[in-house]
């Protein structure tokens, strides 16, 4: 589904990731683990469009979309989450996911403003799927307080809600379990694999090696940009140049 | 929502629309009605801003796209003998057009670096203008630019712009079929998409909304709708000069935005009408302008962040607040 071969980007002088290749296949939660630092998120800004690789390429269902434009990348069914808290603090939980329903079914500016026959109907469509989504999050009950008012948790869940909106075949989470209780942290696995099931690829970022060791189907380690190593968790808990690189010499990964 | 309730929203727009169709009837002061017009300008120059506003770019180039619609409107009457019912929409696809060559390079700056070219781009309006004279009349004006042509149906209507009442009707048309279109923006997904961007337009395009498009869509409308303004006015005044079109006027129509309320779609008008009439009733006002403005804005920064539209409900959250702190 998702194959990047030679992925390179150079800040200045420094290669924030390396001549890296990597695939995602349809129906897989993939992790993408590594120190601090080690290019993770450039590698998500590289797949989206925020940032163009210096050389590489990235393909998506067969296609080029190296360098291609955030939006449209979007469009194409690739989608984001950010690190940070990323939403729209002064709009409600359902304004937040119904801005993201625009692309599915698409709605045309003008059509909205002259608001010619249909418009309504896929408005309302659009508000349907949005609630739908936000059902499934178990955000439907605060959908009209205002994001910037909700605890943390559910403002980490916001951000999967408004991605999850925008319909993609892959969904990007940047440590979505940070700063996390134990049991948000379990509620939010469950949704992983519900999101899976009901048909989305996932990759994902994340530094809580229990979470992602239960989670995914395979792993990808990088260090200094570059991977290290990738396979199978239990594969991955044993390689050596992962514990050393990762974790520190002399430490078990469990 | 009860049936009823549902029906006084439209009741109460209908009976404010009759009400301001009757006011001539009721105002015979010439002057009274001339200042009405000029609110009805502000009201839809501040409310077009507005939706520029509604993607987190203030422009204070508003008032150079006035007076690009002006200028249009008034030479290609005078020159080209357009009609001018012709005249007043190219005005205003004049503006939108220079939006759309500028906008693109200009909304990939946000904020005061979006505000600082704008700023520029409305000099080098006013000094093209006023260097090129031969076409513009420079700094002594454009003199003499003719009436609205009459709207003639044989027999049965003969309106001719000969008294301050017909340029009444025409504003009060202007205004309701702007805001009707600028409400409709701030209603329907669209107004919604603005607002996003506003908030976080790395987050808006990462769910696949195309930034820059919208950013300028909404920067073209806003101009086109200032061009509009700037046709009327010029036909109305019959003068024009670039001193009309200054940076200061400019910055007007941003306090107007900020002292009714941004935030509401009727934040703008509000801010536009009490602001513009302000200085007609009180004669001092308008000799210290700026300095009553900065009083007004600083008063409303402080108390009222949301602006005058927001003053029921701050008065309403002040009253529920005493007995409690009471008992």
């Amino acid at each position: 589904m998702l194959e990047i071969r030679g992925l390179t980007k150079y800040f200045g002088g420094l290669s924030a990731v390396n001549n890296l290749d990597m695939t995602v296949n349809q129906g897989e939660i993939v992790g993408l683990i590594g120190p601090n630092g080690a290019g993770k998120t450039t590698v998500f800004n590289l797949i989206t469009g925020f940032i163009r690789p210096t050389k590489g390429q990235i393909i998506f269902e067969q296609s080029d979309i190296t360098g291609q434009p955030t939006h449209s990348i979007a469009d194409k069914g690739i989608v984001r989450t950010f690190q940070l808290n990323a939403f729209l603090q002064d709009m409600t939980v359902l304004q937040n996911a119904l801005v993201s329903c625009h692309l599915h079914p698409k709605v045309g500016v003008w059509e909205a403003i002259l608001n010619i026959p249909g418009y309504r109907k896929k408005e309302q469509y659009a508000c349907d799927h949005a609630m739908d989504i936000l059902q499934f999050l178990g955000l439907d009950s605060v959908k009209d307080e205002l994001a910037q008012n909700l605890p943390h948790g559910h403002q980490r869940l916001l951000g999967i809600a408004m991605a999850l909106s925008a319909n993609p075949k892959l969904l990007l989470l940047d440590e979505p379990l940070s700063g996390m209780n134990a049991a948000e942290v379990r509620e939010s696995l469950t949704f992983v694999n519900k999101i899976r099931s009901a048909g989305t690829t996932v990759l994902l970022v994340e530094h809580n090696m229990r979470a992602v060791m239960e989670l995914c189907d395979k792993i990808v380690v990088i260090n200094f940009g570059c991977k290290i190593a990738e396979g199978l968790p239990e594969e991955i808990r044993r390689n050596k140049d992962v514990i050393e690189s990762y974790l520190g010499p002399g430490e078990d990964v469990t | 929502m009860s049936k009823g309730a549902r029906l006084v929203k439209p009741a109460s727009y209908t009976a404010l629309v009759v009400l301001l169709f009757l006011v001539p009837l009721f105002v015979k002061g010439a002057y009274f009605l001339h200042i009405l017009i000029m609110a009805g300008i502000a009201i839809i120059l501040t409310s077009s801003l507005r939706t520029i506003a509604t993607t987190g770019q203030i422009s204070l180039a508003h008032a150079g796209f006035m007076a690009i619609g002006a200028y249009t409107s008034a030479l290609l009457v005078m020159k080209l003998n357009f009609s001018y019912w012709v005249a007043l929409p190219l005005g205003g696809i004049a503006a939108a057009l220079l939006a759309l060559l500028v906008g693109y390079p200009f909304v990939r700056v946000k904020r005061v670096y979006f505000a600082m070219l704008t700023l520029f781009m409305g000099a080098i309006i006013r000094l093209t203008i006023m260097e090129w004279r031969g076409l513009t009349g420079g700094t002594s004006g454009l003199l003499g630019i003719p009436p609205p042509n009459s709207i003639v149906i044989p027999g049965f209507l003969n309106i001719a712009f000969d008294s301050k009442v017909p340029y009444y009707y025409l504003i009060l048309a202007l205004v309701l079929i702007s805001l009707l279109f600028l409400h409709r923006i701030d209603s329907s997904c669209v107004g919604r998409t603005l607002l996003a961007i506003q908030q976080g337009d790395f987050v808006a395009e990462s769910v696949g909304i195309n930034v820059t498009r919208f950013k300028v869509f909404a920067l073209c409308v806003g101009c086109f709708f200032a061009g509009i303004t700037g046709s009327f006015y010029a036909h109305f005044i019959k003068v024009l000069t670039p001193d009309s079109f200054g940076v200061l006027q400019a910055i007007y129509l941003v306090v107007y935005m900020v002292v009714g309320g941004r935030r509401r779609f009727y934040g703008a008008i509000l801010g536009a009408f009490i602001l513009t009439l302000l200085p007609e009733f009180f004669r001092i006002l308008r000799e210290y302008q700026p300095f009553v403005f900065i009083g007004i804005l600083l008063v409303i920064i402080f108390l009222l962040p949301d602006g005058l539209v927001s003053l029921p409900e701050a008065v309403k959250s002040r009253i529920k607040k005493v007995p409690e702190g009471q008992s």
